[in-house]
């Protein structure tokens, strides 16, 4: 009989299955986990749970599809459209309608950093992409978006509170009909998540639309200080210097950036 | 870029003369939708980020003149001429169409005009 403690041998049962605590590991453990499932064909799901719940789902080592609770999916008959032959604007906006929902989900597994349990073949949606989106090139926009959120996290995150300005003036507005439907639908308790499930749209896009209206003077974030508002630049994100791992997103992290 | 299978959208934009990038860019998110690349030394992930960040700005400026939005904007570089063009509708969400062109290769007058047809095809 072993003489581990039962607590430690438990542990190291799922150690290679679950993150550690250690900080820092989740990123590169995460990622891992997901290149293995890509150079390997997998094809299944990758379930998520803890601080946040989902799934990613593979077919051949490609993700055809993931979902989040957090995050709003795609809209019923997305996939259809997709599916079907169109015109090449709507093409792209039909492939932008179902990619889009998939990094969403994803970011939000990673930004929350859930845990990932054991691979579970065979279990697949019952739609999602025809030819799926490598497992690189996923990382890669994960990570983009992380860096993205990161630098707006100083103002504005997908949880925070926001309002509309009180004073503003209806005749000097202009803003696209994209933008004013999401203005119309602040209201007093709004966050850039509400609002990306009310009007069915992905939550990073949505604040950084949120963002765009606060620039403008349209709306206000709560607990917003003078001066700690920085333009949004999507260069700063793109920019990968050697040795960049994905950003960790908090509060604290956020407060020690904009110092 | 996300789907290879988006490529297809951009085969007319790429026979443009001293044609070097063309991408489809979603403004909200930075993503790159689409993507057709002749010259390997352009980093794309930069381009289409540099093409989100341009409109972006023009859009707080046309909001704060209270004008309508940018037709088209044209970056001047020693080399090159970045050609950034939104195309989709006021009620989809704006999707920019980014173009680098090789300054020495390039009729400027010809090359615009080719995109505005692109667009403007594109769109219908």
């Amino acid at each position: 009989m072993s003489q581990t403690p039962r607590l430690r041998r438990a542990r190291q049962l799922t150690a290679s299955v679950l993150p550690t605590r250690a900080a820092g590991a989740y990123p590169t453990l995460v990622t891992e986990r997901l290149r293995k499932a890509g150079a390997t064909g997998s094809t299944g799901m990758l379930p998520f749970y803890g601080s946040a719940e989902g799934a990613i789902f593979f077919r051949n080592g490609r993700i055809i599809h993931a979902e989040s609770e957090r995050t709003p999916g795609p809209a019923i008959g997305a996939y259809q459209e997709y599916a079907g032959s169109l015109p090449p604007l709507d093409r792209i906006m039909a492939i932008r309608a179902v990619t889009e929902p998939i990094i969403d989900a994803v970011l939000e597994l990673f930004t929350a950093q859930a845990h990932y349990a054991r691979f579970r073949s065979s279990r697949l949606p019952d739609a999602g992409l025809a030819s799926g989106i490598g497992v690189e090139a996923l990382l890669a926009e994960t990570e983009r978006r992380q860096r993205l959120m990161k630098h707006l996290s100083v103002v504005l995150t997908p949880d925070t509170a926001i309002a509309r300005n009180p004073h503003l003036r209806l005749e000097s507005v202009r803003v696209s009909a994209w933008q004013w439907d999401l203005l119309i639908r602040v209201a007093p308790t709004a966050t850039p998540r509400n609002l990306a499930w009310d009007l069915g749209r992905s939550v990073c896009g949505t604040t950084t639309d949120v963002y765009r209206l606060l620039a403008l003077g349209l709306l206000s974030a709560a607990g917003e200080a003078p001066g700690r508002r920085r333009a949004m630049s999507f260069v700063r994100a793109a920019s990968v210097k050697k040795g960049d791992t994905m950003p960790v997103i908090s509060a604290g992290a956020a407060v020690e950036d904009a110092v | 870029m996300i789907l290879n299978e988006a490529e297809a959208v951009l085969d007319s934009v790429a026979d443009i003369d001293g044609f070097l990038l063309g991408c489809l860019v979603d403004a909200s998110t930075g993503m790159v939708l689409a993507a057709r690349k002749d010259q390997d030394d352009i980093s794309l992930p930069i381009a289409a980020a540099g093409a989100a960040d341009i409109a972006n700005v023009i859009s707080l400026l046309a909001g704060e003149l209270s004008v309508d939005g940018p037709e088209d904007v044209m970056v001047t570089f020693r080399g090159q001429f970045h050609v950034i063009r939104p195309i989709s509708g006021d009620r989809r969400p704006v999707i920019l169409l980014l173009v680098i062109l090789d300054r020495a290769r390039v009729n400027l007058a010809l090359a615009r005009l080719q995109i505005r047809n692109f667009c403007v095809g594109f769109a219908a």
